[in-house]
């Protein structure tokens, strides 16, 4: 199992490759951790004519907090990000996630950025992405441009990248202090890419929720927002039967592909109960002020 | 089509430069291109953990780390972790809690228990059981694998650097 | 930290026999110093790839190799046609040889996903791999036969034509009186029982590196599977070479369980390749060839069983009507079901048993060897059915069995198929492992936290562990068989260098992981009283060799035990004559102590070992005419205990004679909403007879035990019903983690075969031969306020969570709380 043969690019900036990419075309690959991308290059699922090494990049490799948002640059590793201290002031949920992205040393090599372009839908990053309405920074040889996260999920392994663009940032939106937030999810093994998690973030307003946010991986083509869930639970207090009722929305008319770790119904009934899980966590949370 | 690089890193504490091929798997270029057979092959999709080494003291999975993207790095292999014929502390532990059968694991195992006693020197066994989890091991069951690693935290507090290194001395 | 308990046992006079000692072939796994062999690199080496099939049945209709063997690097690309042309069709133990034929590389037809097809050779595996991409494959897709019930159909399409049918074996034997048993009987419990395949997924894969030399016809292949040395002419005549010019040389294996047992296929090719050529070949297996292709997955079984109980829970008779999906070949024939049929009453006093079986072939991968071999299945049929008679007569599966076992001055006991247990004690077992469990508190604490809405199990089962099989158990399947029965020896020299050196040498691939050298070199310790690590541990190629059969069947401690028993008396007897002529006394008056002989009743009077040795080498002259130069034994120990089966097979005779139990009990808790189980205790207590490193012993236990948390929970090869393998890599096929496997309480109990040296015992299967009965039970009294039972293996949480949603459907109770 060895991949195929291609040309390596190791650029020392963000224009040098972005101007790599689009003079590769259709050919071109970027290739930042590549713990994704190499397993399918060596399973040879995967041909790239060209890889475009954006670790290089040293302007990509940086975790920010400014202007009331997380930014985390494309070369930066789950690892860092993990380790960050801004990260974990301000985007508590995305480094709970990390915890269950793989391994150690995936994350020692993974990018967080890297796990978006790559769009598993079993992915954990994906699903905070959405519940934090993350926003995307895509690079091509003319400009750039922002793209939502709810835009930016088209399918599974696919996302609404051109040809020849680049993702170089995420940027995270901070939610208030005293926001809870939990993600949970259920794999065979641990490290396993998810049957079903469910990332929320929760705030309360005395002792009903005054803003929530849900999202699922595992469950579907993309990650899913849990749009009605949260309706349901505004207004509310997040009793046991309230995040019952509401996990039960957040899932009932999913229909998720089967595989061999899970079929379809399997994978929403976990869902349903992973969702009341990270429900109950999250108000736990916002309950007790803390993180 | 064939896409050759220079690189230049640091192996085992030396230097060494290479030409690679851009598609050369870093295993494969630590095996058979440096002759260190230590790291080895599993699964060849970043599953099972027999080919980690540590580059810049972070394990990593060698068969789905290309030799090119290696290029300025320090790695540590097995072949490293002993020094002037001792045994390192870990390996000590490992033999003496047979916490090895068939050996395939073992090297990838030993680097990421340095990885782990580097960054914390006491762990508790739940942490340990947590760590190692990014290795498969089919032989052991994994809990003299956490004993050793256990006892080699004690022994590198207690300050040992490495015993004399005699394979054919017994000790019972 | 594990929890080592081991009962007393009367002192002993061993020295090393018994030991913790470190492992004496450690030192160079823990340097990354192994010598596997990918590590081997010769001069001039060729890579190669295999070219598999993408189908599970199809007729090649074309095949284009003329784009490949253009690409620079490339020296040669061989399709299955021409393979036909350079080899002869495997060896083959399977039933008809000559009707389900067996190539290393498929001709004319594919019979499973992943069945080579062509093999490319060049100067890298990269290089390999690229020209692998450019053949060029019409195929014509023929319908599939996945389903093993449906196979046995007769319009079914036929895996092998020239069999026609794919019912490989079918025979159904009677042992006892099974109708009187079940005519007498107050309930038959039954049941439906599905074990899916698995395998032993070691991390190193099966390779090879050949070597012909046109100038002598040698032909050498390094391996990591060397068994049966005596049978490998059959390997040499696949190759077409003499079997003289043919030697096969192991290398440490990085796993096995069981599939690297005689696992030739690669060696072939790359034999074929290095002959062919005139250059070194490797030919290494990646994940996928040996996921798709190792020719050892496991049972693949549908049972229905019932079992005849009396009502104060006394076990008469149990039927088996087994259906087992070989896969595409049947290289061992139904040599998994002797295994069965050598414990087929597990620990009990089961008068009859009446055993169906059929060998189904579909385009699967086929079986070979998993830790068991078929027997663990067994146990996990038996003991699944006495927990379904406890629950019928509301008995608590402790009672069921105390009532039932083989009583320890039974032994040695003949059980109804006619293979023997050795010794035993099944009940002193059971109740360490109770102990140890700390039982009654768990029962409590179960009925406490069932109040509160929790799913607490415990399970406990008590199943025999057979070692050392005898050839007979592939043999007397037929009335007639096409030839006479064959021993399975093992083999050693031992050798005594001028200055006392010991040097053992071992003639098949006994490291497998499960510490050959220790054990060889503690046991020739024991003899000459000697450090073990002192000894050398030396492999010799199977071209000089003597005849070994090696690991498998947890067979090896026991036959090298006797071999370097036997071979250390051959060494001793000439040494006493030596010493005797020395010392000028009569050779009968010396007596071995301390590393040397000493005249009996003048201890002062002594010569070393090394003092005899240096004697034999240099000073011939100075001895009676008959002593020759040198020091050095060989012993070929055939197997201690086998006896011949009736001409009717009413009786199978003595096969598997060294018996082993054990008891686990796991604790665990079931989360109803994943079926998820974590642990909350797992005990396990083993009876292996004599132990020769203890520790070695628990290393196999536990290991095997999280072995069999992979069989009972995870590890599946899933087909689907187009014969597609769905579970090609390490995300789908599920090794247990460190995370998914528990801290193990380990305890012993030392009951000595009567029949072996030092009364030892096999004990490298064990761990996996208990855990799915074990978890089986525990699951079931986790969930047994819903009445569900676990009939089907690997338990994934997706069938818990299945099985939870049925009995609900079914009206099963609800928890309060």
């Amino acid at each position: 199992m060895k991949p195929p043969p291609f040309v390596y690019h190791a650029p020392g900036t963000v224009a040098e490759a972005a101007t790599l990419l689009h003079e590769a075309g259709e050919e071109g690959r970027v290739l930042a951790g590549g713990q994704s991308l190499i397993p399918l290059m060596n399973f040879r699922l995967a041909r790239p004519g060209h890889l475009v090494d954006i670790t290089s990049v040293r302007e990509l490799d940086y975790i920010r907090a400014e202007d009331g948002r997380l930014r985390i640059g494309a070369a930066a590793r789950q690892a860092a990000v993990e380790r960050d201290p801004a990260a974990a002031e301000r985007a508590p949920l995305l480094v709970e996630a990390l915890g269950f992205v793989g391994h150690e040393p995936i994350r020692h090599r993974g990018t967080v950025v890297g796990s978006l372009a790559h769009a598993d839908p079993a992915a954990e990053i994906p699903a905070v992405a959405l519940a934090m309405e993350a926003e995307l920074t895509a690079v091509h040889a003319q400009g750039e441009r922002r793209i939502a996260a709810s835009e930016f999920f088209t399918g599974p392994f696919s996302t609404g990248l051109e040809t020849g663009e680049l993702l170089t940032e995420v940027s995270f939106p901070v939610w208030p202090p005293g926001t809870g937030h939990a993600f949970v999810e259920f794999a065979r093994r641990h490290g396993d890419f998810a049957v079903a998690g469910a990332a929320v973030l929760l705030h309360l307003d005395g002792e009903v929720v005054d803003r929530v946010a849900i999202a699922l991986c595992g469950v579907a083509g993309t990650p899913v927002r849990a749009t009605e869930a949260e309706r349901r639970l505004l207004g509310e207090r997040p009793t046991p039967a309230v995040m019952a009722e509401a996990a039960e929305v957040a899932t009932s008319r999913l229909s998720p592909a089967s595989d061999v770790h899970g079929s379809s119904d399997y994978r929403r009934q976990v869902a349903r109960a992973y969702v009341r899980r990270a429900l109950a966590l999250a108000a736990e949370r916002a309950r007790g002020g803390t993180r | 089509m064939t896409d050759r690089h220079r690189i230049a890193l640091t192996v085992n504490g030396r230097p060494c430069e290479a030409e690679v091929e851009s598609r050369r798997l870093l295993v494969d270029f630590l095996r058979e291109d440096l002759g260190l057979k230590g790291a080895h092959i599993g699964c060849e999709h970043g599953v099972c953990g027999t080919c980690t080494v540590l580059m810049n003291g972070e394990s990593i999975r060698s068969c789905i780390t290309l030799a090119v993207q290696a290029n300025g790095s320090s790695i540590l292999t097995v072949e490293g972790l002993a020094g002037d014929g001792r045994l390192h502390p870990l390996q000590e532990a490992f033999w003496d809690h047979q916490a090895l059968q068939c050996g395939y694991c073992t090297p990838g195992m030993l680097l990421r228990a340095h990885e782990l006693l580097q960054e914390n020197p006491r762990p508790t066994a739940a942490q340990v059981r947590a760590a190692i989890a990014s290795n498969l091991c089919r032989c052991t069951g994994y809990q003299f694998i956490v004993e050793a690693v256990l006892d080699a935290a004690r022994r590198l507090e207690a300050g040992a650097t490495g015993q004399g290194h005699e394979p054919a001395a017994s000790r019972t | 930290m594990s929890v080592t308990h081991t009962t007393p046992t009367p002192e002993r006079e061993l020295r090393w026999v018994g030991k913790s000692i470190r492992r004496v072939e450690d030192p160079k796994f823990l340097t990354g110093r192994g010598g596997y062999v990918d590590d081997i690199v010769l001069p001039g080496m060729l890579h190669a790839a295999v070219l598999r099939s993408p189908h599970a049945h199809a007729r090649i209709v074309r095949m284009d190799v003329e784009a490949p063997r253009r690409l620079p690097g490339v020296a040669a690309v061989v399709t299955g046609a021409e393979a036909a042309e350079l080899c002869n069709p495997m060896p083959d133990f399977g039933p008809a040889p000559d009707k389900h034929v067996w190539r290393c590389l498929a001709v004319d037809k594919v019979r499973h996903v992943g069945e080579g097809v062509a093999v490319v050779v060049a100067e890298s595996r990269y290089l390999a791999e690229d020209a692998r991409d450019l053949i060029e494959v019409e195929y014509e897709p023929l319908p599939v036969v996945a389903d093993p019930i449906a196979a046995m159909e007769p319009s079914a399409p036929l895996v092998h034509e020239a069999l026609g049918s794919n019912v490989a074996y079918q025979r159904t034997f009677v042992f006892g009186e099974v109708e009187r048993d079940f005519a007498e009987a107050d309930l038959v419990v039954r049941d439906h029982l599905r074990w899916h395949r698995s395998g032993g997924q070691p991390l190193e894969t099966v390779g090879a590196v050949a070597d012909y030399d046109p100038a002598t016809g040698m032909l050498t292949i390094h391996c990591n599977s060397l068994t049966f040395t005596h049978f490998l002419f059959m390997l040499a005549n696949t190759l077409k070479v003499p079997a003289n010019r043919l030697d096969v040389r192991p290398t440490p294996a990085g796993g096995s369980f069981g599939s690297k047992f005689w696992a030739v296929k690669v060696a072939a090719v790359a034999g074929m390749l290095a002959k062919k050529l005139g250059r070194p070949v490797k030919l290494i297996e990646d994940r996928v060839d040996n996921i798709t292709s190792c020719d050892h997955h496991g049972s693949d079984r549908i049972y229905d069983v019932e079992l005849a109980v009396m009502k104060d829970g006394t076990l008469r008779g149990i039927k088996f009507d087994v259906v087992d999906d070989y896969g595409a070949y049947i290289q061992f024939g139904t040599g998994t079901h002797g295994n069965s049929l050598a414990q087929c009453v597990g620990p009990y006093r089961i008068g009859s048993v009446q055993y169906a079986v059929r060998a189904v072939l579909t385009n699967k991968c086929q079986q070979g060897a998993h830790r068991g071999f078929g027997s663990e299945v067994t146990n996990w049929a038996i003991e699944r059915m006495v927990d379904l008679a406890a629950r019928e007569l509301g008995m608590d599966p402790v009672e069921i069995r105390r009532r039932n076992f083989i009583r320890p001055d039974q032994f040695p006991y003949f059980i109804p198929s006619g293979n023997v247990y050795d010794s035993g004690n099944y009940e002193g077992v059971m109740d360490i492992a109770l102990r140890l469990a700390d039982y009654e508190h768990w029962r409590r604490e179960q009925e406490r936290l069932r109040r509160e809405g929790r799913y607490i199990g415990i399970g406990v089962i008590s199943c025999q562990e057979r070692s050392v099989f005898s050839a007979t158990e592939f043999w007397f399947w037929f009335d007639e068989p096409a030839a006479k029965v064959t021993s399975a020896p093992e083999s050693v020299t031992l050798s005594v260098d001028p200055t006392g050196g010991i040097t053992a040498t071992l003639y098949s691939n006994a490291f497998w992981g499960n510490s050959s050298d220790t054990v060889v070199a503690q046991l020739v310790g024991e003899e000459f009283d000697v450090d073990p690590h002192s000894v050398n541990v030396v492999y010799s190629g199977s071209n000089r060799g003597l005849p070994a059969t090696g690991p498998g069947g947890s067979r090896f401690t026991v036959m090298v035990a006797g071999a370097i028993n036997g071979a250390a008396a051959r060494i001793k007897e000439k040494a006493r004559k030596v010493a005797g002529h020395v010392l000028e006394v009569d050779a009968e008056d010396l007596e071995w102590a301390e590393g040397g002989f000493r005249v009996r009743g003048a201890p002062d009077r002594r010569l070393s070992l090394a003092e005899i040795a240096l004697q034999t080498y240099l000073f011939k002259h100075s001895l009676p005419d008959e002593i020759e130069t040198g020091l050095e034994a060989s012993k070929v120990y055939d197997h201690p205990y086998t006896t011949m089966p009736s001409d009717d097979r009413s009786n199978l005779g003595v096969f598997y004679p060294f018996v082993g139990n054990a008891c686990h009990v796991p604790v665990i808790e079931v989360d109803p909403d994943t079926g998820a189980i974590s642990y909350l205790r797992y005990v396990a207590v083993h009876d292996a007879g004599t132990m020769v490193n203890p520790r070695g012993l628990e290393g196999q236990i536990i290991g095997g035990t999280a072995h069999g948390i992979g069989t009972a929970l995870f590890e599946e090869y899933v087909y689907d019903r187009d014969g597609q393998l769905l579970t090609t890599s390490y995300m789908d096929y599920l090794i247990p983690s460190a995370m998914e496997v528990p801290e193990v309480i380990v305890g012993h109990q030392e009951t000595p075969s009567p029949f072996t040296v030092h009364g030892i015992k096999g004990g490298g299967e064990g761990g996996r031969m208990m855990t799915p009965a074990a978890l089986s039970a525990a699951i079931d009294d986790a969930l047994a306020p819903l009445g569900v039972r676990c009939t089907e293996l690997p338990a994934t949480p997706e069938r818990i969570r299945r099985w939870i949603e049925e009995a609900r459907a079914r009206g099963g109770g609800t928890m309060s709380g």
